[in-house]
């Protein structure tokens, strides 16, 4: 019940790759919180979030990602999911956060 | 008869993780798919969330208990953290995203019923309830 979060910049592409593996609850949303923030501040472009290995998110999770959005917006960039598990894939989809980061 | 299920637990981050592991091994118990265990484990984990975000001091416990019944399975989320405005809840908006609240509108989507009932100065209940299909 733990998360780990491997970040590296993709130089070609000028984006974040974020890769997660775990669960995302209000016990380790703020190392999720930590993770984009340093990478952003760091480097000022797109995220991917690769769900291959995620396990669990919740509504803390996904306001980090809500929140990280809304501090990106100014600079037009970018927030996208890829490969979430079903249940995961549910959960976008109730929340409509489907639209804006699948 | 209805089979019963209580347990007690420090309103600490660290803890919500292990109600979502035996609540999914109660409603495994009570013959859920496994797409219904899932609903009910977010549903639970995020009331208990709720519990912890708002309000609970270290070491305070919450209650939650699991009444496993031959068609439904009825949890209760019970805490004594003072309560909540429940009027003033709103729900969230595609248009405009906000970073909280989602919590509560995601329970409502995932359970069959959801009845919450917050005494300002005491504390807040929330009874989901999932039927068995």
């Amino acid at each position: 019940m733990s998360l780990q979060i491997v970040s590296s910049f993709d130089q070609d592409k000028n984006f974040w790759k974020i890769e997660l593996s775990g669960e995302i609850d209000i016990a380790t949303a703020k190392s999720f919180k930590d993770a984009i923030d340093k990478a952003y501040q760091e480097q000022r472009n797109d995220i991917m979030l690769h769900f291959d290995h995620l396990n669990y998110i919740d509504s803390t999770g996904l306001g980090v990602i809500i929140g990280a959005l809304s501090r990106m917006k100014e600079n037009s960039n970018r927030i996208q999911i890829l490969n979430p598990k079903q249940n995961i894939k549910k959960l976008l989809t109730i929340t409509n956060l489907d639209q804006i980061l699948l | 008869m209805a089979d019963l299920l209580k347990f007690s637990i420090p309103g600490k981050p660290e803890y919500v993780g292990v109600v979502r592991l035996a609540v999914s091994s109660a409603a495994n118990c009570a013959g859920f798919s496994m797409e219904a265990i899932e609903d009910i484990k977010v549903a639970v984990s995020e009331a208990c969330t709720n519990v912890v975000q708002h309000g609970a001091q270290d070491g305070n416990c919450y209650e939650v208990e699991c009444r496993i019944e031959s068609d439904k399975l009825i949890i209760l989320v019970t805490d004594l953290c003072g309560g909540y405005d429940t009027e003033k809840y709103l729900e969230p908006c595609i248009e405009k995203p906000k970073e909280s609240g989602l919590g509560i509108f995601i329970i409502r989507a995932l359970m069959d019923e959801v009845d919450i009932l917050s005494t300002l100065g005491v504390g807040t209940k929330i009874q989901m309830v999932k039927y068995l299909l």
